[in-house]
């Protein structure tokens, strides 16, 4: 299969040669680089739908069973129930059902919730984006200013103690981390006084207050959830732009630099940051896409109302309208995010403008 | 300077959210008194599509049932205030207390209670939750606003337990509810306040994280004592009792037995247990087969044979089970309704109850010519080892902690077990399908046991072509079966308690079901906000009587006290904290633009 990104190439070598004189948002090339990557994009989509629903599909699903299980009903009512859930269609029914659903935007009804999957996905969305959002740009601005510091005067006491702390870490599982947090500051330790923070939820039940109060109270039960993540994910950003750093250290654009008379800080700033940045920022996007899944594991200890939490219980009946539908949100989160990142880069990096 | 106005920044900062956050929730002399318990999750208020006893709970307390548990869990009045049964017991006359209104003013009447129940005998639909309660009902009419008439198709003793407070069927308005019945497969009755009738009126619901109810101030038997209720999701346990010990929430039960040895020694909260209402055991295949009795599944045919059966009962200590895996809160199991349920209270002769007696399953096995050949014994017939697989619940922390104990006992007889782990679908699967040697095994019940000794019935065998049924170990006696037919129809309950007391028996000496333990219901309340919440006295083991949430949640008293808030200062000052960074920031990045000035 032709490499789409060659082709694109190839097209504006031969364009540039044969008409110098085109119109310039043809021969910029920002158009067939946005096709080729869109093509990707769909492409990896709708792999990802045969992947997804052949997965789900080859697990044992008697949902009706699982539902009923602490409730006495009938067989006759397990075959009504059965029935009425579409669980007894033929394979390739479902697939089509499934297919036709994603691309309408009608994901199906979810069969221990009874309401629609898009519903239940929107009313979580807000909080995972608020975690996840308020995470990521705490870690990003924590990590890469710590990774900057340290790359810049690497093998000092700050890089060490810095790099030493974020990778310990990292390698701590959240879950773990979490539930220390979550006892330490809802139960209190030694001189942590107890109830500092609420231990479930993202608002306080029955509170009334302004709406200014009701952000403050959102908030205040962000802190515990963000938190956590943040002291396992900074630790990425520091490494990858430490590193970036000290790679560009040795460059001879900074000798010049500081020939010219700029001071250390605006020749850090200026010059080997903004070239620092650019695998930074992949990481960045990767890991949007990937955490909106991983935070499956904070969401359960703070009792956050998020999407993590309903994939989860997704897999439980299995509730397979459900499971389909959060794996399409999350999966095309990801292929998205990678798109973005794609296109970010063309923005950035003026070599890749070139090509 | 530039001091200056960073210290009158951050004054005004601190001043402005201290002000803004100094009255926040719980802090004001006038907030309702508030109960506020952990709960397990909630996915709907639909009492017709409900299928979870966390729902159910609150759905009996916003509707009302025909009759009511009281604190020994016996039938009483609620809506209906009396019944009366025609001699050959197949008509039941309900007469429905009058007077009563609806929370938007509509008086409730017995026209309401037979809409509830024709919609779920008619449609689909609205049968979902609870339309196997009404199978044995020919009619349910209202010849008046308080006269309720039900009709069945045989004799049913149980039918007081159709519609009762904690489970079945709770009577919705049916002004209300006539124009939901097109869409009601999916209407999730989430437009509050609930237009309902209890001792609780349901306000609010977020989901996944709380659900609030305020106390109903006209209920005819007087209001809750406490004002509101809160009832907060968990999706984990310890930040359940986090919560419980930080004094965040006021009850919490099903505590995991880690949990509660912590609680246990925690200030201000009383931890205690109730009488269990489950059991946890194996189900042995006993010969899977259909209704029609063509056999079907790989179970192993060695575990046809009773005596293999009854010697893997002698070859487990129920006694370690309860001290290793429940930390010692449960019971031995051996009878097969729960112990929490007095009234059907049955303990196995002397010379027939099953002790500990590795020597004794050794003799049986023995005596059953199973002989042994190296580790494990063998089928004199076949040849065959007598290998087993044991299929577990690979997310259920018990089961696993189970299994190996039963692997080293059963090997002391001479039996081999490989341990399957399986998801519950998995494993549920396997099941109906007859593929499947040993199983672990747990049911609850309420305190009607029907469904639970229904599922033994050959009944609920499944037919011919696989589908259709609903059996919990395959097990088939006639003799049970006419037991089963016969309690269906006994109204004195020492009578009924008798003859399910000889079904017992039956499942007892079949041991296609062995029972392990009982596990208690581990609860912890704090004593510095709710009083008045536990009801009993103890049994000898100290052990309290189950009581439904229903009067739990009516009879708890808020204890005196002001719930201190200091949540709202810290957010306050968390709220500084932030604008003076953002101000030092500020001014930093202001300085620095200037620095080539100043060099």
């Amino acid at each position: 299969m032709a490499d789409p990104v060659a082709a694109g190439l190839a097209g504006e070598v031969a364009d540039a040669v044969a008409s110098p004189a085109g119109p310039r948002w043809y021969r910029s090339g920002f158009w067939p680089y946005l096709a080729s990557k869109l093509t990707g994009a769909v492409i990896s989509f709708l792999v990802m739908l045969v992947i997804g629903f052949t997965i789900f599909n080859v697990m044992p699903a008697d949902p009706v069973s699982a539902l009923t299980r602490s409730h006495p009903t009938s067989p006759a009512q397990m075959a009504a129930l059965r029935k009425q859930l579409g669980v007894d269609l033929p394979v390739w029914h479902r697939f089509l059902n499934f297919v036709g659903h994603t691309l309408t935007g009608n994901l199906g009804d979810s069969w221990q919730y009874h309401q629609s999957v898009s519903s239940l996905i929107a009313d979580r969305l807000w909080p995972t984006v608020l975690l996840i959002g308020s995470s990521t740009v705490i870690s990003v601005v924590l990590g890469l200013w710590l990774g900057i510091r340290s790359g810049w005067r690497h093998g000092s006491v700050f890089d060490r103690l810095s790099s030493g702390i974020s990778l310990t870490l990292w390698s701590v599982p959240t879950f773990w981390l979490g539930l220390i947090l979550l006892v330490l500051f809802t139960v209190g330790a030694g001189p942590i006084p107890s109830g500092l923070f609420p231990a479930a939820g993202m608002s306080t039940p029955g509170y009334q207050g302004s709406w200014l109060g009701q952000v403050g109270d959102t908030a205040h039960h962000l802190v515990l959830p963000c938190l956590t993540l943040v002291l396992v994910i900074f630790a990425q950003y520091v490494t990858i732009m430490r590193s970036s750093i000290i790679d560009e250290l040795g460059s001879p654009y900074l000798l010049t630099a500081r020939a010219k008379g700029l001071r250390d800080d605006e020749v850090r700033r200026r010059h080997a940051v903004p070239n620092a940045l650019l695998p930074s920022v992949t990481v960045i996007f990767l890991q949007l896409g990937t955490l909106l899944a991983g935070a499956i594991t904070v969401e359960t200890v703070y009792s956050w109302p998020g999407l993590g939490f309903l994939t989860f219980q997704a897999l439980q009946i299995p509730d397979l309208p459900l499971l389909e539908g959060t794996f399409v949100v999350l999966s095309g989160s990801v292929i998205v995010m990678n798109l973005l990142a794609d296109l970010l880069y063309r923005v950035l990096d003026p070599r890749v403008r070139a090509q | 300077m530039r001091r200056r106005i960073v210290a009158v920044v951050t004054a005004a900062a601190l001043v402005g959210t201290a002000a803004l956050f100094g009255g926040t929730p719980g802090a004001t002399a006038k907030s309702p008194k508030t109960l506020t318990m952990a709960t397990a999750q909630i996915k709907t208020f639909n009492p017709f599509t409900s299928f979870y006893d966390s729902e159910s709970a609150i759905l009996t307390a916003i509707y009302p049932t025909l009759v009511q548990y009281d604190s020994k869990l016996n039938p009483v009045p609620y809506l209906a205030e009396s019944w009366t049964q025609s001699p050959d017991h197949l008509t039941w006359t309900f007469k429905i207390r009058q007077g009563l209104k609806w929370t938007d003013n509509q008086p409730i009447t017995a026209k309401d209670a037979a809409w509830t129940f024709n919609l779920i005998m008619t449609n689909d639909d609205a049968a979902t939750s609870n339309g196997s309660l009404l199978e044995n009902f020919v009619s349910v009419a209202a010849p008046d606003d308080s006269t309720l008439i039900i009709k069945t198709k045989a004799p049913q003793a149980n039918m007081l337990y159709t519609s009762i407070t904690g489970s079945s069927i709770a009577i919705v308005p049916q002004h209300i509810w006539e124009s939901k019945v097109k869409g009601l497969k999916d209407y999730l009755n989430n437009s509050y306040p609930v237009v309902g009738y209890g001792p609780w009126i349901l306000t609010g619901y977020k989901p996944d994280q709380f659900a609030t109810l305020e106390a109903n101030k006209n209920y005819y038997d007087g209001p809750p004592k406490v004002d509101r209720l809160i009832l907060q999701y968990f999706k984990s346990d310890d930040a359940a009792i986090a919560a419980l010990e930080s004094g965040q929430i006021s009850a919490a039960w099903n505590i995991p037995a880690t949990g509660y040895k912590t609680l246990q020694s925690a200030k201000n909260v009383m931890a205690y247990q109730q009488v269990a209402s489950r059991w946890t055991g194996v189900e042995i295949n006993p010969g899977a087969k259909t209704r029609t009795g063509k056999p079907m599944g790989t179970g192993n045919p060695i575990l046809a044979d009773a005596q293999v059966r009854l010697a893997m009962a002698y070859a487990l200590d129920r006694e370690t089970l309860v001290k290793k895996v429940l930390n010692g809160l449960g019971t031995p199991g051996q009878s097969y309704v729960p112990p929490a349920y007095t009234q059907w209270a049955w303990k196995p002769s002397p010379d027939e109850a099953v002790t500990f007696d590795p020597a004794k399953a050794n003799q049986i096995l023995d005596s059953a010519g199973y002989t042994k050949k190296g580790d494990y014994r063998v089928d004199p017939k076949t040849h065959k080892q007598l290998a087993f697989r044991l299929g577990t619940h690979a997310d259920d922390a018990n089961d696993q902690q189970i299994a190996p104990y039963l692997v080293g006992w059963f090997k002391a007889v001479g039996i081999k077990l490989t341990l399957q782990p399986q998801s519950f679908s998995g494993l549920n699967d396997n099941l109906a399908k007859g593929d499947w040697d040993l199983l672990m095994d747990g049911w609850g019940t309420s305190a009607d046991p029907t469904y639970l000794l229904s599922i033994q019935t050959c009944g609920t065998l499944p037919k011919d072509d696989g589908s259709g049924g609903n059996t919990d170990a395959f097990f088939c006696d006639p003799e049970y079966d006419k037991l089963f037919k016969e309690q269906t129809a006994q109204f004195d309950v020492k009578q009924r308690a008798a003859t399910i007391g000889k079904m017992q028996d039956i499942l007892y000496k079949a041991n296609a079901d062995i029972m392990f333990y009982n596990n208690n219901i581990l609860w912890a309340v704090r004593t510095d906000k709710v009083a008045n919440f536990r009801t009993g006295q103890p049994d000898a083991s100290g052990s309290y009587p189950v009581q439904t949430l229903f009067i739990s949640w009516k009879q708890a008293t808020p204890v005196g006290g002001k719930s201190s808030s200091s949540a709202g200062l810290w957010i306050g000052i968390g709220i500084a904290v932030v604008v003076v960074v953002a101000a030092g920031a500020f001014f930093t990045l202001r300085r620095r633009s200037t620095a080539a000035e100043r060099e």
